[in-house]
């Protein structure tokens, strides 16, 4: 895998590329209006492919419906224009509204996800079109808005030229920002990034109006070269989804993907322009077909691309690396950057009261009640649906309990979100591992870290990352992406990503099933060392038993979703409660010698 | 008074049309899981095909609805076993794009070329037939074949969906996919049939519609969206409850028209799916 991620190219990127800009910021006066005007539709193509991409390929929101905030740029700015405003002022208004716009319509799109999501985007620019005619006072309706004519194309050039190096230097920004890796945590894994801290709704809006405002520029430049729009030019469906068919031609999510597309594709329009009559529609139908049919995850990230020298830069990913892999580490050695807890055994870090959780007519938790002191190992036992995966969502908050309350250190967790009770100290991981797959080991660790209650910057996250990843034995795959890895890697992938929330509870979801006698005890070392050294206090849903016997202080036991004991395992397993629970009434019955199944027999 | 009857005898019949188009992409969506954005626009190039049909050979609009309806069986077959079935295989992102990518890619397709073939008109089947006459109130004949050919319609669908092997397959593939393949049912094959099936049901809704509401080549869009606000407010895979929201927007959209203007009607099913996806982000009901 490490081979198909290009490492940093460093100088030479700089200079190419700032030597197009020259290039291009003489075109206009060297070059015959024609080429100008070519040069012009790629560069307003660039900014809207490029700034579709940030919703799309960095957060995996596939909006369709981004053109309308071309539209609704372009008929802002046009009406502005009109209405004899300044130049910048017009502007400036055009994206001030086409963000309010992006701003309102944040909140209906972000209740959806999915198919549901890109529908919704869709559907607005019918409804964006329909507005355009018929709000005739406004827009003139069918007649469209007639701008004043002058010779703007130069002018228009050199704004987009400018606009397009803005655009590519936010996508540079976002990319080693926080924000960033906000958008990618949410791409992977929405639930998953709340339960490592991030908050991801302001996230959302975020990105879904800083790309409607490079939306509005796009459309304000090109209603000012064009010096006409009217409702089918900026929300007709065919046009529409141009920019994002050439994103995804070329590879939607990678550093120079857009730009990429943008160029070939947009060159190849304007030679069918020029070169066929009628069925141009048709054409550009067909083209949009094709990419989705045989490279939707566009052409750069074919094989042959990343084994040709030249061309395997632009195929980069956005991924950082800070220091290189080494060798597997001795992970006693290795000193978390973790705070030691004060330890009061007195004193109850979590606290269940009477918490019910109820799906319809299934009751899954049936009002749990229990203390757990500071510094615990608590084994939670019982048959498959009883319910304790459950319980743990309920701390975590993945769902609200029906009723009942969950204090954590005295304080009700009713009002808090995920990522609040992640800041808090609850650090959690899952039955089925969740890494944020497309990240790095590396990035995987570092998120939490940079949202942690004290964030911090990605560089230091990911330097101290690294201390984490060692004490998982995973260096030697640190800059693996995360979908590489083996299932006892995930795992441990997942429990190091649970210590980077720095919590003071640890969930821990049937780690060790699936793993061998050696890995297990491994993991059973590791929450040992991780209770004495740190004071971390840690419940672990597990089935085998001869590895919560090494650790745990008590276990509690639920069937059907009522706790049915609590207490040291030796007792516990003992109960007749929970054997005829895990043996059935028959094993209890005679006096007889009964024959102790396997798994009972280390305790026994 | 009269006006308002006719209206609304119009709304019943458009929304039972509605109705019938979301169906089709509803079984597809809840068997295929895709969302089949050029759907609506098979209701466009076939009502353009039948009125072409009528028009040149004089053919009967029941023959053309029975030429359409395998036509177009034939063609979604082969277009999903072509096109679609291999995106399947890739990553969750990917097939999504795709997907969109090649349905609109069809949908611009389509349109282009039966523009090409309706002409610059709007077009429908001129049929005559005798007004029937009760007492005060004069009803067209011709609404009276359409109405019996939706009830007709809906009726064989859920007959079809109850009590048939494809039926039962459809609404076991909807609910659980895994679990039906686990129990025989194969699932390439049966998404192939429901996209064909989904799609054949289009062709003969395209010919009721083509009797008394005219057709063109771009709107199919249009209807793709009404469709998919039926199904988002009725529930995926329910037929009665595609029935009630098809006539809810028609008869909404034809009082539209009445009581305000009738170019606002087009907005209506958008505001209506955001409205309720914004109240409902999982749906209204979903059931098979």
């Amino acid at each position: 895998m490490s081979a198909l991620i290009a490492k940093p190219a460093g100088g030479p990127g700089w200079v190419i590329g700032a030597a197009a800009v020259l290039a291009l910021g003489v075109l206009p006066f060297v070059a015959n209006p024609y080429l100008i005007t070519f040069a012009f539709t790629v560069l307003v193509a660039y900014i809207l492919g490029q700034s579709w991409d940030w919703v799309a390929g960095e957060m995996g929101y596939v909006n369709l419906g981004h053109y309308c905030f071309y539209g609704i740029g372009a008929y802002a700015f046009a009406i502005a224009l009109v209405g004899d405003w300044p130049l910048v002022l017009s502007l400036g208004f055009a994206l001030v509204i086409t963000a309010l716009a992006a701003l309102v319509l944040s909140v209906p799109l972000f209740r959806l996800h999915g198919d549901y999501f890109a529908f919704a985007t869709l559907a607005l620019l019918p409804l964006m079109e329909v507005l355009a005619y018929n709000l005739t006072p406004i827009t003139r309706g069918a007649d469209g808005i007639v701008l004043p004519v002058k010779q703007v194309l130069q002018p228009a050039y050199l704004l987009a030229l400018g606009t397009c190096v803005i655009t590519f230097i936010v996508t540079l920004l976002i990319n080693h920002a926080r924000f960033g890796y906000a958008l990618k945590s949410i791409r992977n894994d929405e639930q998953v990034a709340e339960t490592v801290g991030v908050k991801i709704a302001p996230v959302k809006r975020r990105v879904l109006v800083l790309s409607a405002v490079f939306g509005a520029a796009a459309g304000a430049l090109q209603a000012w070269q064009m010096s006409y729009i009217d409702p089918a030019t900026v929300f007709g469906l065919n046009v529409a989804l141009v920019p994002i068919a050439m994103v995804l031609f070329a590879g939607s999510g990678l550093r120079f993907g857009p730009l990429v597309g943008v160029l070939v594709l947009a060159s190849m329009q304007q030679w069918l322009l020029v070169s066929v009559k009628g069925y141009q529609a048709t054409l550009y139908g067909l083209t949009i077909l094709l990419i989705g049919r045989f490279m939707p995850g566009g052409f750069l990230r074919a094989r042959w691309v990343r084994s040709v020298p030249g061309l395997a830069a632009l195929s980069r990913e956005h991924h950082e690396y800070v220091g290189e892999s080494a060798a597997r580490e001795q992970a006693h050695k290795v000193e978390l950057p973790l705070p030691k807890l004060q330890v009061d055994a007195a004193k109850p870090l979590i606290e269940l009261q009477g918490v019910r959780m109820q799906f319809g007519g299934n009751v899954a938790v049936n009002d749990v009640s229990l203390k757990i002191r500071q510094g615990e190992i608590v084994g939670l036992i019982g048959p498959n649906g009883s319910g304790k995966t459950t319980l743990f969502n309920c701390i975590s908050r993945v769902f609200p309990p029906t009723a009942g309350k969950v204090l954590f250190a005295g304080q009700d967790l009713a009002h808090l979100g995920r990522d609040g009770i992640a800041r808090l100290g609850v650090g959690r991981t899952y039955q089925i591992p969740r890494p944020f797959s497309d990240l790095t080991v590396q990035e995987n660790i570092a998120i939490p870290l940079m949202f942690a209650e004290r964030p911090l910057s990605p560089r230091d996250a990911m330097r101290e990352a690294r201390a984490f990843v060692d004490y998982a034995e995973l260096s030697h795959r640190l800059h693996e992406r995360a979908d590489a890895l083996s299932v006892q890697e995930k795992k441990a992938l997942e429990f190091a990503r649970a210590l980077a929330c720095r919590p003071r509870l640890l969930l821990i979801d049937e780690v060790a099933s699936g793993l061998t006698p050696a890995e297990v005890n491994r993991f059973v070392a590791h929450i040992r060392h991780v209770r004495d050294r740190y004071g971390i206090t840690v419940i672990w849903v597990e089935h085998i038993f001869s590895a919560l016997e090494q650790v745990v202080d008590r276990v509690i036991a639920l069937e059907q979703g009522s706790l049915i004991a609590d207490g040291p395992l030796a007792t516990v397993v003992k109960d007749e409660r929970v054997l005829r629970t895990y043996l059935g009434s028959a094993a209890l019955s005679p006096p007889s010698p009964v024959s102790v199944p396997a798994f009972v027999q280390g305790v026994t | 008074m009269d006006i308002l009857l006719q209206v609304l005898i119009g709304g019943v019949l458009l929304g039972g049309l509605y109705a019938l188009v979301a169906f089709g992409l509803s079984l597809i969506y809840g068997v295929v899981r895709i969302v089949n954005f050029a759907h609506g626009t098979l209701l466009a190039v076939s009502g353009v095909l039948a009125s072409l049909a009528f028009a040149s050979w004089g053919l009967h609009p029941l023959l053309i609805a029975a030429l359409l309806a395998p036509l177009m069986f034939g063609f979604a077959y082969g277009y999903y076993h072509l096109l679609l079935k291999p995106l399947a295989t890739r990553s969750h992102f990917e097939a999504t794009v795709g997907t969109v990518l090649v349905t609109v890619g069809t949908l611009m397709m389509l349109s282009d070329v039966t523009a090409k073939l309706a002409g610059a008109t709007q077009r429908n089947i001129p049929l005559r037939l005798e007004a029937l006459e009760f007492g005060e109130i004069v009803v067209s004949t011709t609404q009276l074949l359409i109405l019996a050919g939706i009830v007709a319609l809906t009726v064989v669908m859920h007959l079809m969906l109850k009590h048939t092997w494809f039926g039962r397959a459809i609404r076991a593939v909807t609910q659980d996919a895994t679990g039906a393949q686990i129990c025989g049912v194969q699932s390439v094959r049966m998404k192939a049939l429901t996209f064909a099936f989904g799609s054949a049901t289009v062709a003969v809704a395209a010919v009721l519609y083509v009797l008394s509401f005219p057709v063109d080549p771009t709107m199919g869009f249009g209807l793709t969206v009404k469709a998919f606000t039926i199904i988002v407010v009725g529930g995926v895979g329910n037929l009665p409850g595609a029935l009630l929201a098809g006539v809810f927007l028609g008869v909404a959209e034809g009082l539209t028209g009445l009581y305000w203007k009738p170019e606002w009607a087009p907005a209506l099913s958008v505001i209506v799916m955001l409205v309720i996806l914004v109240v409902w982000p999982k749906g209204v009901g979903v059931k098979t």
